[in-house]
């Protein structure tokens, strides 16, 4: 997953300013378009660089919130700057990346990864932030249960040609970040500018290789002391950092603080800062097809959190003010990510700060709404590699069935085998061509199928809903965590849902069916808007009719066709004769339901570690790797969309969270 | 939408196309435009939708009803004013096609200022210039069910919402600022390098950042994005030294009528000639 093998010990060579030419020649005989820092439209950019003159020679920068500046200097030096507007990400993980191409007609759909060629690269000038930032995207991208194949494939064949900084802008905080200014590993090559050349060291087996190959000598110990000088130099030269001790507590215990208002007063949530960041990996997935629709594809694409649709599902957006989604940028990158991956998700760089149109500074902010109090922090450690991507597949739908006048159940056969090991309370993403990705959950699992209820809510679900036997749907997963029905083992088993929250607990009802002497006492609450809104209505009489579970209905409202209760669906709380201290609930409806669900049931003396509700959120991935779902430390599709209360604690019915 | 073919299916078009018209109210025709520059697609646009009525382009013509009506330029005149009610009540779907239609347009300026004066002023017998004393977009007319900006509109957006019409899929029309294809392209933002004052932050995008690629600000032609904080951004162009009446006048552009940019305007100055506009000197 790393471009590099460990260092072995090494000594130090010097390369004269004048042949710096043939490390470049070195690069491109070996296949590799060679990335460097060259100016363009008033700054130091990132661009494919043939010749050592193409480096800005001379060239400084002054940067400051809201401002860079090109300066000119009376020397030669060829890396006596700090970071521009470009990142490596841009080769790393690219703007926009082909995913998943679909041809073929609906009844013969073909999905297929889309294999782009990789172009072997080397980047050249990589300072210690920025590798900093490819090992958190490495985290990110790589070190989770499932990985993205195409920043793999890039990251590989990428060599790493780092540079040490001998300067510092007043944006920069690598030395509070712990991430620079030395560049201590990570590198294939690191190089030291002096007045009349550099000091050159191996930093991995393929860097010797090419250090091996150039016109040095051995370094003198004034050389390399020198090196460690004009390094020592750029450490000092940092004024502002970030106290980061404590920092993730502090900053999570901050929610409410009303410094988030008055950010969002000057905050234009114009995407600059993610698009700079060298960490931010949010993405959306957009669908490309032609007129005629024969042939689609789907894009993957840079997204933000600042954008308004980024938390958007058909009921509205979670974080529909921008101060939601600065606290959403802000703490994700200086304390939850720290949750997820191990580390913080800034390095330090300062982009976000220089970028910014309106001079918004993270230090400044984070001063305000979270200082420094607590001398504690534990980081925890990485998490444990695992199996790779899950692609999209295709499945047939073999029959559908009508459960209301919008809601339609899919069976689906011809799939992926692991599709039928689905767990109750896993989704999967399901695809029609063209059509965007829609996070659905499993409402059955059969021995040769599973089957999905999908309620028409938008032009994808109706699509969904509306299509026919022998169809091709693109499908992933199965996906997230799902109900612990095992927790319930012994204990009595409550089930609260509404309308077509049922679908996702159906299969725990069957699970718990299957195995029924192992659980006490069964109860099922339900609730819809009429009796014609409820879903699978044939088995709620069959489930009525038994012994086996007591179910309760409740609809909002009446009618001829209705002798039950009328009113919501806690209402049927009040009637019944039990106790919940020994039972485990489980609960799915939408998020107001299931926060008044949650108060009602703790009355009645459920746990909050043996309540479990389930998520909806905006998903364009389901693997963790887009960032739409977050919610606090979690990803909903990964870590969830199952949640005890306890795992959840105050961020569960947040507004903006 | 039942006319339109399912998706996925071959591309034999059904029996019955839907019915499009292409019309226009004040404005340059500019848009109109952008849709014979699809060139390539053409044909296959015709394949798919019955243009009905498109004056620019054709001497056929057809009163509705239409299943998808395009609809170009600002109400400019009474008679405008009546024929787009008119026209809405023959139309399934209307979209409103660029700044003019979705916004005012640049002769929206004349809502600030005296219509009566200005009117004496360019006509020489100005008593039979029949005109409204404001330029106005058409959602403030009548309901509007789709909007493609942009001054012209964006090639891109135009080919995807007719694909979009085609599989009868929500159009992905990206809600998101300038900057944010700014950035995808790799450009190099003008505002924090070279001072250059850009409504980039604010402004819809769709265009491909085309003006900040070349060096140029943002003049905001696909008009204010959701929650566009154009208070904050004016704020710092105001605090870099510049004269509220020339931040005022960045905003009173094509889309100067759409808030917030509208109540930049207003506060700041700068809808040029426009009497009783605090802070305006010219």
């Amino acid at each position: 997953m790393v471009t590099t093998t460990p260092a072995a010990p090494s000594t130090p060579r010097f390369l004269a300013r004048e042949d710096l030419q043939i490390l470049i020649d070195v690069l491109r005989e070996d296949g590799r378009v060679v990335i460097g820092p060259t100016v363009a439209d008033g700054a130091i950019v990132l661009d494919e660089i043939r010749r050592v003159d193409e480096l800005p020679a001379g060239w400084g920068d002054v940067q400051g919130p809201g401002h860079y500046a090109l300066v000119r200097r009376d020397d030669a030096r060829l890396f006596d700057f700090t970071v521009g507007p470009t990142s490596w990400k841009r080769w790393t993980f690219p703007p926009t990346a082909p995913l998943t191409r679909v041809s073929g007609p609906i009844d013969d759909t073909v999905y297929q990864p889309w294999d782009p060629e990789i172009p072997r690269l080397a980047f050249l000038g990589v300072r210690a932030c920025e590798i900093a930032a490819l090992v958190v995207q490495d985290r990110v991208l790589l070190g989770g249960p499932f990985t993205d194949a195409d920043y793999d494939a890039r990251r590989a064949a990428a060599l790493v040609v780092a540079v040490q900084c001998t300067a510092a802008s007043s944006t920069c905080f690598c030395a509070s970040m712990g991430t620079g200014p030395e560049v201590r590993s990570g590198h294939d090559l690191v190089l030291t500018e002096l007045d009349d050349g550099f000091v050159v060291d191996g930093g991995s087996a393929r860097g010797r290789e090419i250090l091996a190959r150039l016109p040095t000598t051995a370094a003198t110990g004034d050389q390399v002391a020198d090196g460690i000088t004009v390094v020592g130099a750029a450490r000092l030269a940092m004024r502002v950092g970030v106290t980061t001790v404590g920092l993730p507590d502090r900053l999570l215990a901050q929610l409410d603080h009303p410094r988030w208002a008055q950010v969002a007063e000057r905050c234009l949530t114009c995407t600059n800062c993610t698009s700079v960041c060298p960490t931010c990996f949010c993405t959306s997935v957009v669908q490309r097809s032609e007129l005629v629709g024969t042939a689609s594809g789907s894009v993957r694409t840079w997204d933000s959190c600042f954008n308004p649709g980024f938390a958007k599902v058909a009921g509205g957006s979670f974080r529909s003010r921008p101060r939601d989604r600065y606290r959403q940028w802000l703490t994700h990158k200086f304390s939850t990510w720290v949750d997820q991956f191990g580390t913080f998700g800034c390095v330090g760089c300062g982009r976000c700060i220089t970028w910014c149109p309106v001079g918004i500074d993270v230090r400044e902010e984070l001063l305000a709404i979270a200082p420094p109090i607590a001398p504690r922090v534990t980081l925890p450690g990485p998490m444990p590699v695992a199996a790779g991507p899950a692609e999209f597949a295709s499945a047939t739908i073999a029959s559908t069935r009508a459960e209301t006048d919008d809601t339609a159940t899919l069976v689906l056969t011809d799939m992926d085998g692991t599709l039928l090991e689905t767990k109750p309370g896993q989704f999967v993403m399901l695809t029609l061509p063209a059509f965007p990705r829609l996070p659905i959950s499993v409402s059955r699992v059969r021995e040769d199928g599973i089957e999905l209820t999908i309620r028409a809510v938008g032009p994808a679900t109706k699509a969904l809903t509306a299509s026919k036997p022998g169809e091709i749907v693109g499908i992933r997963g199965p996906l997230g965590v799902g109900w612990p029905i095992e927790r319930a083992i012994g204990r009595d088993v409550v089930v609260v849902t509404g309308g077509i929250g049922l679908a996702p607990l159906r299969p725990l009802i069957d699970a718990v069916l299957a195995d029924r002497s192992k659980f006490g006492a069964f109860r099922l609450f339900y609730g819809a808007r009429t009796r014609r809104d409820m879903v699978f209505r044939d088995e709620l009489a069959g489930w009525a009719s038994s012994p086996d579970v007591d179910v309760q209905l409740i609809v909002d409202r009446g009618g001829q066709d209705w002798l039950g209760r009328v009113g919501v669906v806690t209402q049927l709380f009040d009637q019944a004769t039990w106790e919940g201290s020994k039972a485990v609930a489980f609960v799915c409806g939408p998020e107001r339901m299931m926060q008044n669900t949650v108060r009602a049931l703790a009355d009645r003396g459920v746990q909050p570690d043996r309540t479990y509700v389930t998520l909806e959120r905006h998903m364009e991935c389901g693997i963790g790797l887009c960032g739409h779902c977050q919610m606090g430390r979690y990803f909903v599709c990964r870590d969830g969309p199952v949640f005890s209360l306890a795992q959840l604690g105050d961020i569960f019915g947040r507004e903006g969270v | 939408m039942d006319t339109v073919s399912a998706p996925g299916t071959a591309p034999a078009p059904a029996p019955a196309r839907p019915r499009v018209g292409v019309v226009k109210f004040a404005s340059c025709d500019g848009c109109q435009l952008s849709i014979l520059d699809l060139e390539r697609e053409l044909l296959e646009v015709a394949a798919h939708f019955d243009i009905v009525e498109f004056p620019e382009a054709s001497s056929a013509r057809s009163d509705g009803p239409y299943d998808v009506l395009f609809v170009e330029g600002s109400i400019s005149t009474p008679e405008q004013a009546e024929q787009i009610a008119d026209l809405r009540g023959r139309a399934k779907l209307l979209v409103t096609i660029g700044a003019c239609a979705t916004a005012g347009g640049i002769q929206a300026l004349r809502n600030w200022a005296d219509h009566d004066a200005w009117r004496a002023a360019v006509y020489a017998r100005p008593e039979v210039v029949s005109s409204l004393a404001t330029a106005t977009p058409i959602a403030d007319h009548v309901r509007v069910d789709a909007e493609l900006r942009g001054c012209p509109i964006g090639i891109g957006q135009l080919r995807e919402l007719l694909t979009a019409l085609i599989l009868g899929r929500r159009p992905e029309v990206r809600d998101e600022a300038v900057c944010a294809e700014c950035k995808r392209r790799g450009a190099v933002c003008v505002m924090v390098a070279t001072g250059t004052p850009c409504l980039g932050p604010v402004t819809q995008g769709g265009c491909g950042a085309l003006c900040p690629r070349w060096g140029r600000g943002c003049y905001g032609c696909f008009g204010p994005r959701e929650a566009a904080n154009a208070q904050s951004l004016a704020g710092w162009f105001v605090g870099a030294g510049r004269d509220e009446p020339d931040v005022g006048r960045l905003f009173a552009g094509f889309t100067a009528w759409a808030e917030p940019f509208r109540t930049m305007v207003t506060e700041l100055g700068g809808a040029r000639g426009a009497e009783g506009t605090r802070g305006e000197r010219e």
